[in-house]
């Protein structure tokens, strides 16, 4: 029974970054624009998070220290997208361009900001977060062990970001505008909307939650930050597209690559799959294959944002 | 209208950042950039017949500060050449590839380097390859001897530098089970051979303090793997966090940034950790010792050797317990029940050659390692 319990608080750690940084990134992809600086962006706010964790360090601790810094990231996250914003609504520059040169900032900056700052250049930080038991639902026979116990708040915190970003994406009036404008922004503009405005919005959004993402990311699996979040940016690009850039979908995304991830890394541990006669990359393909194949069965139908990845130039209307 | 004036500044600011690129030469090698300060660039320094910077390293796949191997030779380095006022620098090659090792050589030479300090066993063909390119240039190469095709030349200008990991790592299995652990895990890197003696000597270790304590065939487990990467990894912290679910008390992290993963996932479950090559007790509460190796007095041991007309090129040495070469830092140990008595009989045992333990060549597969008492599982 441990083990089930292990598996589900560890999916957690997979699953929740990759559902923030997908959500985040179908803001900007359903806005219209491509965003494939996730990575860059969740280092940033991983470094921005992780540096206020290390220099509070003893002066303050719990629960607030990573509130504060999940702000902080936040805030990066999103100051730092604001470049991408601009290279692609402003300048009308190639989307995957200035995403890809976001991609490889960060992770130099972030080594440059760390050897400046504290001389080294991993981050160090101490991790007073875990929370071994809630109270009252941690007692909760099966569902207490599962998402009660050895939790960190940022599985909560991500949880209601989801609910809160599927509610304004499908239910708003911001969110009904934000889907015109990736879909058809001359018709969107046509009546009044902003087209511009909205976009910088989406990548904004994108931006902050990729930001929170980056440190939801770190916090429970690192004692230190080393300019580096291993790929999992673009994993939530999978996702984005797995998800068909639909909350819902994204979420299940988000739930069956972490699934996969943990099977993939604990199988040794897990009596029925450990009898399997499969190899241990079978397990950490399993989630790409998976990608690989619903794209070429959807492609034809793709719910791919019509116009996302396409400069708006309302001179052309 | 404003597009032209947008193109122009453009065009005027690429042509700007061009002449920033000629008139500021030091941009070779970014990694490097605290000692630029010194006022030299790495390619005024090859111009210039004095100066440069005469102590290079070159890392692997880490960097300088990645609390571990690479750092502990930096700071060998680092420590004779402040001493003694001698330039130094360090440079880090592009990729992980040959290639890319031996062109870290070429920008290290050029910029004036005489001694060169290579840390990693990735640094076996490059070195081969590099000893006869640079004769005049003396080589350090920790962990490996310059090898190319099965074949091993150690030319006058190299000293390869091996360690005795089998008895470090032997000295944390002792210490891991006197101390009380009866569960173990070793969490290897990638299996080199450094690793992978560290891995043998472990085992031998836990089974040598088992025998002593008295312990029934199968009293003591330990579970055994090799990761495939150094990396600090969401995939390392869960195979670390599964160990522990399943009752395993202490993981031996074996391979650089795979140390910050499990201590991680021991912060969670309140299960310790077992450092590798220095000491790593400043990293996380959950690491109770290190197995480590004198990396840092090594080099500066080396560096001096060139300085003092004493350089032993030609040789390979491996530095062993009797040179100190490898031991457990006690003074930040968090033992309990295994004392410094108890380390300084088992040190002294292997020192004088009375406890002589297995290294690499007893087979390929942990499970080749003759134990009667621990039971292996080995994890692939």
């Amino acid at each position: 029974m441990s083990i089930l319990y292990f598996v589900v608080q560890q999916t957690m750690f997979f699953a929740i970054p990759l559902l923030i940084v997908a959500v985040g990134g179908m803001y900007s992809e359903r806005s219209g624009v491509v965003n494939i600086a996730l990575e860059g962006i969740m280092i940033m706010g991983a470094l921005a998070g992780t540096v206020f964790i290390h220099l509070t360090d003893g002066v303050m601790s719990g629960q607030g220290v990573l509130l504060i810094a999940l702000l902080i990231s936040g805030g990066v996250g999103g100051i730092f997208s604001l470049l991408h914003a601009f290279a692609a609504i402003k300048l009308k520059a190639d989307q995957t361009i200035s995403g890809t040169a976001l991609n490889m900032f960060a992770p130099a900056f972030a080594i440059l900001v760390a050897r400046t700052l504290l001389g080294v250049q991993q981050v160090p930080f101490k991790n007073s977060f875990l929370i071994s038991k809630v109270p009252l639902l941690g007692d909760l026979p099966l569902i207490g062990p599962m998402f009660f116990q050895k939790s960190y708040i940022t599985t909560y915190i991500g949880l209601l970001i989801f609910a809160a970003a599927a509610f304004v994406i499908n239910r708003t009036r911001f969110g009904l505008r934000l889907r015109a404008c990736g879909e058809h922004p001359g018709a969107a503009d046509s009546v009044g909307v902003n087209v511009y405005r909205i976009r910088y919005a989406g990548v904004l959004i994108s931006g902050v939650l990729a930001g929170v993402g980056g440190l939801v990311f770190i916090i429970p699996t690192s004692t230190v930050f080393n300019a580096s979040v291993a790929g999992y940016g673009f994993l939530a690009l999978a996702v984005l597209i797995f998800g068909q850039w639909r909350s819902r979908k994204i979420f299940f995304a988000a739930f069956f690559f972490a699934v996969m991830k943990t099977l993939a890394s604990a199988y040794s541990a897990i009596p029925v799959l450990k009898d399997l006669p499969f190899p241990n990359e079978m397990y950490k393909m399993f989630p790409y294959l998976a990608t690989l194949i619903v794209l070429a069965f959807i492609s034809k139908n793709s719910q791919a944002p019509r116009a996302s990845g396409v400069p708006y130039d309302q001179g052309s209307r | 209208m404003k597009k032209k004036i947008v193109s122009l500044l453009l065009a005027a600011a690429m042509a700007l950042s061009l002449t920033g690129c000629v008139s500021k030469d030091d941009a070779v090698q970014p990694q490097g950039t605290n000692e630029v300060q010194e006022g030299e660039s790495v390619e005024e320094a090859g111009d210039s017949s004095e100066g440069g910077y005469e102590l290079a390293l070159i890392t692997d796949v880490g960097t300088i500060d990645d609390k571990s191997f690479n750092q502990g030779s930096w700071e060998g380095l680092k420590a004779y050449a402040e001493e003694h006022g001698i330039s130094y620098k360090y440079y880090q090659p592009e990729e992980k590839s040959d290639e890319a090792c031996l062109a870290a050589i070429d920008l290290a030479v050029k910029g004036g380097a005489k001694l060169i300090v290579t840390p990693g066993f990735l640094f076996e063909v490059p070195i081969f390859e590099a000893q006869t390119k640079y004769p005049d240039v003396k080589f350090v190469i920790i962990d490996a001897a310059p090898t190319k095709d099965k074949t091993t030349e150690i030319a006058d200008n190299v000293v390869s530098i091996f360690y005795a990991e089998e008895q470090a790592g032997y000295l944390a299995g002792y210490a891991a089970v006197k101390e009380g652990y009866r569960n173990l895990g070793f969490m290897g890197g990638i299996a080199v051979p450094a690793v992978i003696r560290f891995g043998y000597g472990y085992i031998q270790g836990a089974e040598a303090a088992a025998a002593e304590l008295g312990l029934a065939a199968g009293d003591v487990k330990i579970k055994y793997t090799y990761v495939g990467n150094f990396d600090t990894s969401p995939e390392n912290q869960t195979l670390a966090k599964s160990w522990y679910t399943e009752g395993v008390e202490c993981i031996f992290a074996c391979g650089g940034g795979v140390g910050n993963s499990v201590m991680a996932a021991a912060e969670g479950e309140g299960k310790v950790v077992i450092g590798v090559d220095v000491d790593q007790s400043a990293e996380s509460e959950t690491v109770i010792t290190s197995s480590m190796k004198n990396l840092s007095n090594s080099v500066y041991q080396a560096v001096a050797s060139f300085y003092d007309g004493t350089f032993a090129g030609g040789t390979s040495t491996t530095l062993t317990a009797a040179e100190d070469g490898v031991q457990l830092p006690m003074e930040s140990s968090k033992f309990e029940n295994f004392t410094q008595e108890d380390y300084d009989k088992v040190f002294a045992a292997i020192k004088s050659g009375e406890i002589s333990i297995g290294n690499d060549t007893l087979g390929a597969e942990p499970t080749d390692v003759p134990v009667s008492i621990v039971e292996i599982e080995n994890i692939k």
